[in-house]
């Protein structure tokens, strides 16, 4: 014997598009499975060198273990207050009911809610400041390197000092990559010469503030050789989002060959040749800026470099050895192609020694990337280069302007550049 | 139904869409206003449709909880304060920074004030209770506040008056000024019978007495013994010599308080003078110093003289004259176990008219090497 007559309309309807109805909760429920797996394979990204979750050194190894504390006792408290909430606001919604009376006050509960957070804070608690001191710990530094943030670069002095060995008997400084010796325990001090920027190496270890006036310590400390990427993390104006860096670890034995290297005045180009035009060219425009250490000029006296005089910042990167990194202009860009960007890269720990000291040889030389850059900087990386519309700097650049270069002083130049390994 | 707080959510949802179509089509549709605008509108719509659905903030239902004061509020100054700082806001913007910062103070105080009273008007159906309340509830604000800045503007008209006048005409003022306070507080407190008018009188002669003086004093500007000091630098001359001097020396540091900000250390002890980097145990010979940028140094002297930390930062042609000066900074004599800090910013690397050193006047054939790359 059949209801159907008797059923309520809206039991009715259920029953007549019970079929679609199903239909469409299968619908949600696929969408919705869909979402979540997008987002769960989003977290499978080989080609991720900033991966906070794959440690590289010590102090990124000890934020990995309390993040792995942390991270899955704060997604069960996150995962249950939310399902509480939406049960709550689901549940409880209004239906037109009348108001339910109003009471105030419950012990037993709010007791129970003080002690449970209570207890988590204090795990919580225990890990955190034990990674904290390991963090803070400077006393077995083995190595100490000034950084120095400015709009949008980094740059890299290492005082006179002696590494494993290995004697720095003068400053060395260099800019977009920094190079470390690997099982070295490295002291970076941060400071900045404009704005707030924050140096972030995930690899190596978390973000520190580099503030000006101020000195901050980071310690690195890298396990293989290998390149390990950043970029700043506070935001610092126009092109934050181009200030990049990467540090770069050598094997002990390879690190003292680019320390020798580094402390090696720049070498004349050969008579007569184009790169001594380029070198020419650089004498006229580039030396305003940008240190070229034993470049001099044509009456045999040093040629120094004036980016007080220019630059907001009062500095720009010194270029005696730009041939010995891979990247420019903030470690925006690469100066190599990317076939050979790709076999530094990749290379084992065993050759990546042999591979990045190489430098920038004639045939991975990204000349795209340097010649555009030559042609008109602020095309390439946002930068405040418009001579008209600097009264808030002094007059002074926030990065390098357009020199409005012909194309044969480019190509002395580059010719020129190729020649600072 | 729509409720109360889903139309106010979907009113500014619709507005953020409206300025993003019109910024779009007026300014630049790729730019990031475009984005927050939208951003906006997303958001309230999102948070509109929950309000909706939970019939959350609907008027009618929380009316029924609410009890609300049925008296009217009473006269209030406060909106029209709020709305002057509104126009020292806006005016300040465009003239003076100064007028805009009293602008922001204005309304904050006002802002605050007009709220606690609107609050306290509706904490009863008594007026004299609601008083009560507000006053109770500002007077703890409102009383430091003002005294903060009666200390201020006493203290500011004192110091121009102190500053005009010759340093023994600023005693015998600061004497009779000091014994005039004296002698009224005496007799407010013994003359218990004083007219509160009387009182009220004599403060606010004495008020409106300091600052005319100040104003006029503020006018006249500092005495001429200070002009004629400024103007020959004995604020800022360094004499960098062994002994020590007159004015640079004078009132010298004896602590410092920026350690987190200290690229290197240079100490003097028995006589030998040694530099150490943060982080490194070991002295070093040389201190690097980034070019064009501030630079702390910490000299701390632990032998039974004083000494003070030169740094020789080359030298440099006077004008035209070819004639060439010596560059130097230093600190202040520094006292037994006493720390002084010594603020670089160099602009030049050492390579150009180096080299540079930090040395110690008296110590002879020492010094750290000053590298700046």
């Amino acid at each position: 014997m059949s209801h159907e007559g008797t059923l309520p309309v809206s039991k009715q309807n259920m029953t007549i598009f019970g079929g679609v109805k199903s239909q469409g909760r299968l619908n949600r429920k696929k969408t919705a499975v869909m979402a979540f797996g997008v987002l769960f394979m989003a977290g499978c990204a080989r080609d991720a060198p900033q991966d906070t979750w794959q440690p590289k050194g010590e102090n990124a190894s000890n934020i990995n273990t309390l993040q792995w504390i942390v991270f899955p006792l704060a997604g069960v408290v996150g995962v249950a207050v939310f399902a509480l909430i939406g049960f709550v606001l689901w549940r409880y919604r209004d239906k037109g009911q009348a108001i339910p009376h109003q009471s105030h006050g419950n012990p037993a509960v709010e007791i129970t809610l003080t002690i449970i957070p209570a207890l988590i804070l204090s795990v919580v608690g225990v890990f955190t400041f034990r990674g904290i001191f390991q963090l803070a710990q400077t006393n077995d530094t083995q190595m100490v390197i000034n950084v120095t943030g400015q709009q949008w670069w980094w740059e890299y002095d290492y005082p006179a000092q002696v590494v494993n060995g290995v004697e720095i008997s003068q400053p060395i400084i260099t800019a977009g990559q920094l190079v470390i010796p690997t099982d070295t325990k490295v002291l970076l001090r941060e400071t900045s010469r404009d704005v707030i920027h924050s140096y972030w190496i995930p690899a190596l270890n978390g973000k520190k503030d580099a503030v000006p006036g101020r000195i901050n310590l980071l310690r690195l400390q890298a396990y293989k050789p290998g390149i390990y990427a950043g970029q700043c993390t506070e935001f610092c104006g126009l092109s934050h989002a181009n200030m990049r860096m990467e540090a770069v670890a050598l094997e002990p034995a390879d690190f003292a060959t680019w320390v020798a290297n580094q402390q090696r005045n720049a070498q004349q180009p050969a008579q007569a040749s184009l790169a001594q035009e380029g070198e020419g060219v650089f004498l006229n425009q580039c030396i305003r800026c940008h240190q070229v250490n034993g470049l001099k000029k044509a009456d045999g006296t040093a040629a120094i470099a004036a980016p007080d005089e220019n630059v907001y910042s009062g500095a720009a990167p010194n270029l005696t050895h730009l041939m010995s990194r891979n990247t420019f202009a903030g470690a925006a860009f690469d100066l190599v192609t990317s076939d050979c960007r790709k076999n530094i890269w990749t290379a084992s720990p065993e050759q990546f020694g042999a591979a990045y000291l190489e430098g920038v040889s004639p045939k991975c030389l990204n000349q795209t990337n340097l010649r555009r850059w030559l042609r008109n900087a602020p095309e390439m990386k946002p930068m405040y280069a418009d001579p008209t519309k600097l009264a808030s700097s002094d007059g002074k650049y926030r990065g390098m302007p357009n020199l409005n270069l012909s194309e044969s002083d480019i190509d002395k130049l580059v010719a020129y550049l190729s020649t600072l390994k | 139904m729509i409720t109360t707080g889903s139309k106010y959510c979907f009113g500014i949802a619709g507005l953020g869409s409206l300025g993003a179509l019109i910024y779009m089509i007026l300014i630049n549709p790729s730019d990031v206003g475009v984005l927050a605008l939208l951003g906006i509108a997303i958001a309230m719509s999102i948070v509109g449709g929950v309000t909706q659905f939970t019939g959350d903030f609907d008027a009618d239902t929380v009316s029924d909880a609410i009890t609300v004061s049925a008296s009217a509020p009473a006269n209030s100054m406060w909106p029209l304060l709020l709305a002057l700082g509104g126009v020292l806001l806006l005016v300040g913007m465009t003239t003076n920074p100064i007028i805009f910062l009293l602008g922001i103070v204005v309304i904050v105080a006002a802002g605050i004030e007009w709220a606690l009273q609107s609050w306290a008007e509706r904490a009863s159906e008594d007026s004299a209770f609601n008083r009560f309340v507000r006053e109770r509830a500002l007077t703890s604000l409102e009383l430091p506040l003002l005294a903060g800045g009666a200390v201020a503007v006493i203290a500011i008209a004192f110091s121009r008056i102190m500053l005009a006048v010759s340093p023994e005409n600023g005693a015998i003022i600061f004497i009779v000024v000091a014994t005039a306070v004296l002698a009224v507080g005496f007799l407010i407190a013994v003359k218990t019978n004083l007219k509160k008018t009387s009182i009220t009188a004599v403060c606010v002669l004495g008020a409106v007495a300091l600052l005319v003086s100040g104003g006029i004093a503020g006018q006249s500007g500092n005495r001429e013994q200070l002009v004629s000091a400024a103007a020959e630098e004995h604020y800022s001359h360094k004499d960098c010599e062994e002994t020590a001097s007159k004015y640079f020396d004078k009132n010298s540091e004896k602590t410092v308080s920026m350690k987190s900000g200290i690229l290197a250390t240079i100490r003097v002890k028995d006589g030998k003078l040694s530099a150490q980097l943060i982080g490194l145990d070991a002295p070093v010979a040389t201190v690097t110093v980034a070019r064009s940028n501030q630079a702390t140094i910490l000299f701390r002297n632990l032998d039974d003289e004083e000494h003070r930390l030169v740094a020789n930062l080359g030298v440099k042609k006077v004008g035209e004259t070819g004639v060439v000066e010596k560059i130097v900074d230093c600190t202040q004599m520094t006292g037994k176990n006493q720390t002084q800090a010594l603020l670089l910013k160099i602009n030049k690397p050492s390579a150009s008219s180096g080299p540079y050193t930090f040395t110690v006047p008296g110590l002879e054939g020492q010094e750290i090497a000053l590298v700046v790359p």
